[in-house]
């Protein structure tokens, strides 16, 4: 096996450089092709907007050949070749792109991918992302016919890697988004939200992303209000909602149930007294304001975690940064799992590829053995009891266990030696003389 | 059978709570599955129990007892329900102190025989009606008592703006809220109709006046849930308060069955 995995990340790239060497989903196909033609290889391209990788790999018959027919020209499944694909594809110089990749190799390659699929590599660790862009690139491989039995065992792995990190650990608990740590903060006050109106207060950007988890609710109504009618009705617009005059904002605080505030507004819109006015005139259930303009729109006194619950940007900034520590606890086992399901991987590669030789080489041993034993026992026919016979017998066959006990562990426990050289596996072909 | 005591059920219903504190500190799958069995375990002896002793419900001590056995169905079915929250916590102290209390109150002097006179005259059915009328709506006040304790934490919770998932694992303000909306306008109609139907027998077969502490406590009792009803649907009282005055009605059942045994020292 010759396993490559070239690429660069958020880690080792500026922004600048990543999008200019990502795969656009349009190009991918045409990439997929021309890697296999061009290396003669297996191939998948991992292009998101974190990283660009490429993994590369083929497979060696037990000889040493390659199972796969060879194009024409193939070059050398190296980096600096693969380094000037990328440049190629791209249009750009190598020396342009070659400092800013990183190479692994064999197990190392294999643990990259799985320490990815994991989402131990990625910006915020444990999201949940990563494991579907993965399995989205091997499924676009596997379509462009690029995949082949080592790519497919390995990325069909990964995937149980991931999987199991995220079970087995806590590194996927909680929320990291400021907007969706707003909808934590709404689901600890509210069950249900068919029934609910979302008040929508100013026009930040912020506010878009945080509305656009609230969405996801699906609330009764969702009213928009801003000085800017025009904003409003743009908001409004955008989300589904409906746009309110500003002028009516006290009215409609008391007839909602969560407020969205994020206007850029140098004074609180919402003193306590004001409110106070507010509240005397709801009936109805608690209120949930998300205040996440900078600086405040409402009076942070008003919260008393019953009919009013008030969380401003730093209490949504605390579930993200006590979530993160949270995450952080449970890397070292997650690692650990990468770490076992990479050497679990390559041990059963290593199976799957010594297994022909290594039952070459008992059956071989096996038929000397009953040869021998079969010339001593006529040569002492007559002199021996049946139970002496199986003792012979037994005797035989525990010296061949025994004999071939430390070359077939030796053999099974090569893997991260395994560079294509085949060195142990052909020193045990010369060494027994076992057929092809 | 007849070896099963009190003491094997609150062993039982005390090792499932501290259990259940544990996996706050430790949540382990393994403490919770054991909370969950010395539970079940408590729940079958104090089951044999009650099949066994039979204490009649006209008893403070047999009434706290099928009470707290009520409960402790209800800690087993809502912990494996919503196995995510931290139910038992609530639950299982309420339990115990019932059965505690019950305990406290211990078998009637003359619990060799039934009550005679006052309670063999009245007409059977009607008592059983009434027994089991005030025990159902003991059990929707204590819900209601549940939820109450719930919502206070949960309010604290949200007050100290507590990170969501850290700590205690409780629903929502607005479910809380509605458990206990339902415990409470279930348990009223059936605590009226208990009371008339007690007041009824007690003054058709002359078994007290109005003096009786029991009748005054039972009046009291009635009149706060009143307000908490009137309060909560008359004047929109939501959140908080509600549930003060909940928690506060509980504590006066309580006394109303409490009041009568230290009033009198019986165990009647």
């Amino acid at each position: 096996m010759i396993l490559l995995a070239i690429g660069c990340s958020y880690k080792t790239t500026p922004v600048e450089v990543r999008e200019r060497l990502a795969f656009k989903d349009e190009h991918l196909s045409r990439a997929h092709t021309e890697l296999c033609a061009g290396f003669d290889c297996e191939a998948v391209i991992l292009s998101t907007c974190n990283r660009v990788e490429l993994y590369a790999g083929f497979v060696l018959d037990d000889g040493g050949a390659l199972t796969q027919p060879r194009s024409p020209s193939p070059r050398e499944l190296d980096a600096e070749f693969i380094a000037e694909f990328f440049a190629d594809f791209h249009n750009l110089p190598v020396s342009a792109v070659r400092p800013h990749l990183y190479v692994h190799y064999q197990a190392e390659a294999v643990r990259h991918l799985f320490r990815v699929a994991a989402s131990l590599d990625s910006m915020i660790v444990g999201e949940g992302q990563i494991a579907g862009q993965v399995k989205k690139a091997y499924e676009q491989a596997v379509h462009d016919d690029s995949v082949g039995p080592l790519l497919h065992n390995l990325f069909r792995h990964a995937r149980r890697v991931a999987r199991r990190v995220r079970t087995e650990t806590g590194i996927a608990h909680g929320h990291v988004s400021v907007s969706s740590a707003a909808v934590d903060y709404v689901k600890q006050v509210f069950d249900h939200f068919g029934d609910k109106t979302i008040l929508v207060i100013g026009a930040g950007k912020m506010g878009e992303l945080t509305l656009k988890h609230l969405r996801q609710l699906k609330p009764r109504h969702i009213w928009v209000t801003n000085r800017s009618a025009d904003k409003a009705q743009s908001v409004a617009k955008g989300c589904g909602g409906e746009a309110m005059p500003w002028q009516r904002l006290d009215d409609l605080l008391a007839r909602t149930d969560i407020v969205l505030s994020t206007t850029g507004a140098a004074e609180p819109i919402v003193t306590r007294q004001r409110y106070e006015q507010i509240a005397a005139r709801r009936t109805g259930g608690p209120l949930v304001i998300l205040d996440i303009a900078v600086p405040r729109d409402f009076d942070p006194s008003i919260h008393d975690g019953d009919r009013t619950c008030l969380f401003n940007i730093d209490d949504l900034k605390r579930i993200r940064e006590a979530t993160l520590a949270d995450r952080f606890k449970h890397v070292e086992p997650a690692e650990a799992i990468v770490q076992q399901e990479t050497n679990a991987f390559l041990k059963d590669w290593a199976r799957r590829r010594h297994g022909p030789v290594i039952a070459r080489l008992t059956q071989d041993f096996e038929s000397k053995r009953r040869e021998i034993v079969g010339e001593l026992l006529s040569k002492l026919n007559g002199r021996l009891t049946d139970a002496d016979r199986r003792h012979i017998e037994g005797a035989f066959r525990l010296l061949l266990n025994r004999l071939l006990h430390g070359p077939i562990t030796a053999l099974t426990e090569e893997p991260h030696s395994d560079g294509g050289g085949h060195t142990l596996l052909d020193a045990l072909r010369k060494l027994f003389r076992l057929k092809e | 059978m007849d070896r099963v005591t009190i003491v094997c059920f609150l062993a039982s219903y005390a090792a499932a709570l501290a259990l259940e504190l544990l996996y706050q500190i430790r949540p382990l799958r393994l403490v919770r599955w054991l909370a969950l069995a010395f539970g079940a375990a408590g729940l079958i002896a104090q089951t044999i129990f009650l099949a066994v002793q039979q204490p009649p419900l006209i008893w403070q001590y047999g009434w706290m007892l099928f009470l707290a056995w009520i409960l402790a169905v209800f800690y087993l079915v809502g912990s494996v329900h919503h196995r995510r929250l931290s139910w038992g916590l609530f639950v299982l102290p309420l339990v115990l102190g019932l059965v505690g209390l019950g305990a406290a109150f211990g078998r009637p002097v003359d619990s060799a025989h039934l009550p005679s006179g006052n309670v063999l005259s009245i007409p059977a059915a009607w008592g059983i009606i009434h027994g089991w009328l005030l025990l159902l709506a003991a059990v929707g006040l204590c819900v209601g008592f549940l939820a109450s304790m719930m919502y206070l934490v949960q309010a604290h919770r949200l007050r100290a703006k507590t990170l969501p998932g850290h700590g205690l694992r409780l629903w929502s303000l607005e479910r809380i809220e509605a458990m206990n909306r339902r415990a409470i306008v279930l348990a009223f109609p059936l605590l009226t109709v208990g009371m008339l139907v007690g007041l009824v027998l007690m003054f058709q077969e002359h078994l007290s006046g109005w003096t009786d502490p029991r009748v005054l406590a039972s009046a009291v009792l009635w009149l706060t849930f009143a307000v908490l009803l009137y309060l909560r649907f008359g004047y929109h009282l939501r959140g908080r308060p509600v549930a003060l005055l909940t928690i506060l009605t509980f504590v006066l059942l309580v006394g109303c069955i409490a009041l009568p045994h230290w009033g009198q020292g019986g165990g009647r």
